[in-house]
């Protein structure tokens, strides 16, 4: 088992140097060797997910001596949870080094950056101590800045600065947080070990315990984003190339929200209690703010950066509420977001392809002259939106529902974040696809052919397979998500 | 030999580096004046002279590991684990800048000689400045290798930037050095004291709290004469204008040497010296290592010319070295960390500097690196390792040397100064990633064409990238060494 976790890191780096030494001239196997080797380590999340550790909270599985005389250790380990995201960063990449048109295809930096995420992506999944966390959640940015930095679009430099002093700052704050944890965690057991294993362990103050949740929480929030430092993400989306939109939506988001449930609430518990009703008021105010700013827009992307704002406002509201109900609905609802968020990206980059601009005004009437497109994208708007039998609605459902009981006037606010997201997704779906096509440049448009259509089906299948049977996915999840209520619940009760 | 030196009584191995050093340069000016050499044969010979220091500096290591710490000529020379340390790591800048100073000194006309003797002879210099116990010796230490640095700098004498930059080198050096010898003169004025130990024994015997103003200020004195060695705020005013007019070949030298030397002095002062008033000057380095991470961060921001970037982010670097320095010694085992990472990622910056630009050189703009990366693959990629490991990204020695260098501080409780260098930190990105978004992301027509890279070059800069990396994913070996450099003075 320590094997398949340490040959999830391996293999991905192992991959993104092979494509950095083939030579420019076999241009056309790059992308084939992405694709097989992220097969590969798909097939290892496959095993991960139905041996033991598949359905338990997280368990250490491996250490490493990382700086002896002070006593810290890397440590790998697993989780429910950290095999869903697992399989979904794997199954992303995968498909998106599949989607991306043959100029970014052929690009060895391309490719090797996109691996390389992968495997900075795969280190924040399963790794067991603050230290392996933060390095991992670090070094996501080298990759990204090379993706966003060349590939971007024409103001890609304000963006990908933007999006590196955000997340610099916010990374700032937890690795504070992680010194100040290792230097608590001397004074307790003489050595700095922050593994998670003695995080549980300690005793912290109450004062300890909500300065470090909200320097890790601050930390991670900006990831997610939440409301007021949301704004780096549509910029960061707009300027990304379609594969880095994808992965940046579809796993980078969840990385925060991630670190949130992993870290900020297990073990500093009580400065979660005492922060809750913050963190939920900023979501929902995300929820409503990030559906209405979403109409107003003329871009695709910059729409779907919106409606990410608006959804992760759910899965933080699902989070901050803290029942059991509500912490699976929201861990649910990261996957769910993870695949429509990933989908509806690869579809709008497929469209930025074939006519080279995002703005929904120089469409209209388009489903013409794709109906695949169209009917694909109708399906993945509907799970976006949250229709019932479709992933969306399985998520958003199960955090409304559990929040309800702790935040009545939050959650009632809340579920008109569902009615907004119909009308900006329809709208907009209705702009593009439906009427008399307007633009003469659309009339010679091709539908998706086999390749791209081989890309979203997967991502499709998903979103129908976890609508209609949602309880199978859940059943990853009752574990993970019961230790954290429970450990919520525990708290409560002392105080 | 073991035998006539104790008839003698004195021990030639322990300034063994020095005398080694000294010979070569012997050597070399002999054969200039008197048999006409050429120029490769000189090369040999300065390579074996540093060759043979580092085989004294080995023997160093026997004599520590029979006699421990001792005192040498009459408490002048001092064998302890700083100077072992110091005198390692000034060999390895030797060893690693050997290639581009050489470089440098072949196509300077007619002083290839001058130059490498001067490189040598300041390198004996500062060897003797970590050996030094008593102050007088730390100081001719000093001034040894300095005069060499200023004429260096100034050494491609058709150059004006580089001629600004000898003189201003000189001005401000002699000033600096004018403090320390002045500082010298107030401790031994005040309590008849000119030695490390000594310092620590009339402090101890008169007790902290009745040390003399005088010999305070003295001590303040000498501090500052060092610190402007390392350029750090408000006494780092020459080191853009120098690193920018030197000749680019010999700056990675200059700068890594002078700052090895200097921070291994400061942390000897630190932990012996002034170990038991260290809280008395807690304001004044404080004042430092705040001053000069942000004026080093808010001057790097808008530079155009790289050179001086680096000189600035050297002040945001000698800033962090400091603060562990000046607080316990487990922070300087932190900070001796540090400065060893630190110095690996600046000679490596200024050898891809000295082979993108030619070595003499003396303007460096940005702009210069644009479209490296389109045939200089190599270059770009080393020079994008030494920039994210200066700037401290994971996954390079820089986030190890910091991570441990915060947590040091705050388990010393200044939480001042975390802030402030954590601030410094995210700024940082923004100036550091900007060179690496130039050379190897911006689209541009006019690219650098493909640049020859020797051999040697290839396997020092390779080298120094993988011990970068090295060193950020299993530091243990290095941290255990720092580590053992201070356990005797817990």
């Amino acid at each position: 088992m320590t094997g398949i976790i340490i040959s999830l890191l391996i293999v991905p780096l192992f991959s993104a140097l092979l494509v950095f030494m083939i030579p420019n001239s076999r241009k056309e196997i790059f992308r084939p060797i992405g694709i097989i080797f992220s097969l590969i380590t798909l097939t290892q999340c496959f095993y991960l997910l139905f041996s033991d550790y598949g359905k338990t909270k997280f368990v250490i599985l491996s250490n490493y001596k990382w700086i002896q005389s002070y006593g810290l250790e890397i440590s790998f380990g697993i989780s429910g949870m950290s095999t869903l995201l697992l399989l979904l960063t794997s199954l992303l990449i995968c498909v998106s080094l599949l989607s991306i048109g043959n100029e970014h295809a052929e690009s060895k930096g391309f490719i090797g950056s996109l691996l390389a995420l992968h495997f900075a992506i795969n280190g924040v999944f399963i790794s067991g101590d603050l230290i392996s966390l933060f390095i991992f959640f670090e070094a996501l940015l080298i990759p990204m800045y090379f993706l966003m930095g060349i590939w971007g679009g024409e103001n890609r430099r304000y963006a990908t600065i933007k999006f590196i002093l955000y997340t610099v700052f916010g990374s700032v704050f937890i690795f504070i947080g992680t010194v100040y944890t290792a230097v608590i965690s001397y004074g307790a057991n003489g050595s700095l070990a922050v593994d998670f294993d003695s995080l549980a362990n300690l005793a912290l103050t109450s004062s300890q315990s909500k300065t470090l949740f909200l320097l890790f929480t601050f930390g991670f929030l900006i990831k997610v984003p939440i409301f007021p430092l949301h704004t780096w993400l549509p910029d960061a989306h707009v300027e990304a190339p379609t594969a880095g939109s994808i992965l940046l939506a579809g796993v980078l988001l969840k990385v925060g929200a991630y670190g949130i449930l992993r870290v900020s609430i297990p073990f500093f518990t009580e400065g979660f209690l005492a922060y809750k009703n913050f963190v939920a008021v900023l979501s929902v105010i995300g929820i409503i703010y990030g559906a209405i700013v979403a109409i107003a827009q003329i871009d695709i992307k910059k729409l779907i950066a919106y409606s990410s704002v608006s959804h992760m406002g759910y899965v933080m509201l699902g989070i901050s509420a803290g029942g059991y109900l509500s912490i699976e609905g929201a861990i649910i609802q990261m996957i769910n977001h993870g695949i429509t968020a990933g989908a509806l990206f690869m579809l709008v980059g497929f469209l930025y392809e074939r006519r080279h601009t995002r703005n929904i005004s120089s469409f209209g009437g388009i489903k013409i002259t794709m109906p695949r497109y169209a009917a694909i994208f109708l399906f993945t708007s509907f799970a976006s939106i949250g229709l019932p039998g479709l992933n969306g609605f399985v998520g958003e459902f199960m955090i409304l529902m559990g929040s309800f009981n702790s935040y009545k006037v939050l959650t009632s606010i809340a579920a008109f974040g569902v009615v907004l997201a119909a009308i900006y997704m329809l709208w907009a779906y209705q702009r593009i696809f439906t009427g008399p096509i307007s633009n003469e440049k659309n009339e010679s448009l091709k539908d998706l052919d086999i390749r791209e259509t081989l890309s979203i089906v997967p991502l499709v299948l998903l979103m129908l397979f976890i609508g209609i049977y949602p309880s199978y996915i859940e059943s990853f999840v009752i574990q993970e998500a019961g230790f954290i209520s429970e450990t919520i619940a525990l708290f409560k009760d002392i105080k | 030999m073991n035998g006539i030196s104790e008839f003698l009584g004195i021990n030639f191995v322990v300034i063994g580096p020095t005398l080694a050093l000294l010979f070569t340069t012997l050597v070399l000016l002999f054969c200039t004046i008197t048999i006409s050499t050429p120029v490769y044969v000189k090369k040999y010979i300065s390579f074996v002279g540093i060759l043979i220091t580092l085989f004294t500096i080995f023997l160093k290591f026997g004599l520590f590991a029979r006699d421990g710490i001792t005192s040498y000529f009459s408490e002048k020379i001092l064998l302890d684990e700083f100077s072992l340390v110091g005198n390692v790591l000034i060999g390895l800048v030797l060893l690693l800048t050997f290639n581009s100073f050489w470089k440098t000194s072949e196509v300077i006309d007619n002083k290839t000689t001058e130059a490498l003797i001067l490189i040598l002879m300041s390198a004996s210099g500062f060897l003797l400045m970590v050996d030094a116990e008593n102050f007088i010796m730390l100081f001719i230490g000093l001034e040894i290798g300095s005069i060499s640095l200023y004429a260096l700098a100034g050494l491609n004498r058709g150059d004006q930037l580089s001629n600004e930059a000898s003189l201003k080198y000189f001005l401000l050096g002699s000033l600096a050095s004018c403090i320390l010898i002045y500082g010298v003169a107030l401790l031994y004025v005040s309590l008849s004291i000119s030695g490390v130990y000594e310092t620590s024994i009339a402090i101890s015997f008169i007790g902290p709290d009745n040390v003399p103003l005088t010999s305070l200020i003295g001590l303040i004195m000498v501090l500052v004469g060092l610190l402007f060695k390392v350029a750090a705020a408000p006494f780092q005013a020459w080191a853009p204008d120098v690193y920018q007019g030197s000749p680019t070949g010999y700056v990675g030298y200059m700068a890594a040497v002078a700052k090895a030397a200097s921070f291994i002095v400061l942390a000897r002062l630190s932990a012996i010296s002034l170990r038991f008033i260290l809280d008395k000057f807690d304001l004044f380095f404080t004042a430092i290592v705040i001053l000069s991470v942000l004026a080093g961060a808010l001057f790097a921001t808008n530079q155009t010319d790289i050179k001086r970037l680096i000189a600035y982010s050297g002040v945001i670097q000698s800033g962090f070295i400091l603060s562990g320095i000046s607080f316990g010694v487990y922070g300087i085992s932190a900070s001796i960390f540090y400065l060893i990472t630190y110095i690996i990622q600046l000679i490596g910056v200024f050898t891809v500097f000295s082979i993108i630009s030619g070595q003499l050189s003396s303007d460096f703009k940005i702009s210069n690196l644009s479209g490296l990366f389109k045939e200089n693959k190599f270059l770009t990629i080393t020079f994008s390792i030494f920039m994210l490991g200066i700037a401290g990204l994971p996954l390079t020695s820089g986030f190890v040397s910091k991570f441990i260098l915060i947590t040091n501080l705050w388990s010393y409780e200044k939480y001042l100064i975390v802030t402030v260098l954590m601030l410094t930190t995210v700024a940082g990105f923004y100036f550091y990633l900007r060179p690496i978004w130039v050379a190897a992301i911006e689209k541009t027509d006019n690219s650098i064409e493909k640049i020859k890279i020797s051999i040697s070059d290839k396997v020092l800069l390779g080298f120094m990238a993988a011990s970068t990396i090295y060193f950020g994913l299993l530091p243990n070996t290095l941290v255990n060494i720092t580590r053992w450099m201070v356990e005797n003075y817990l």
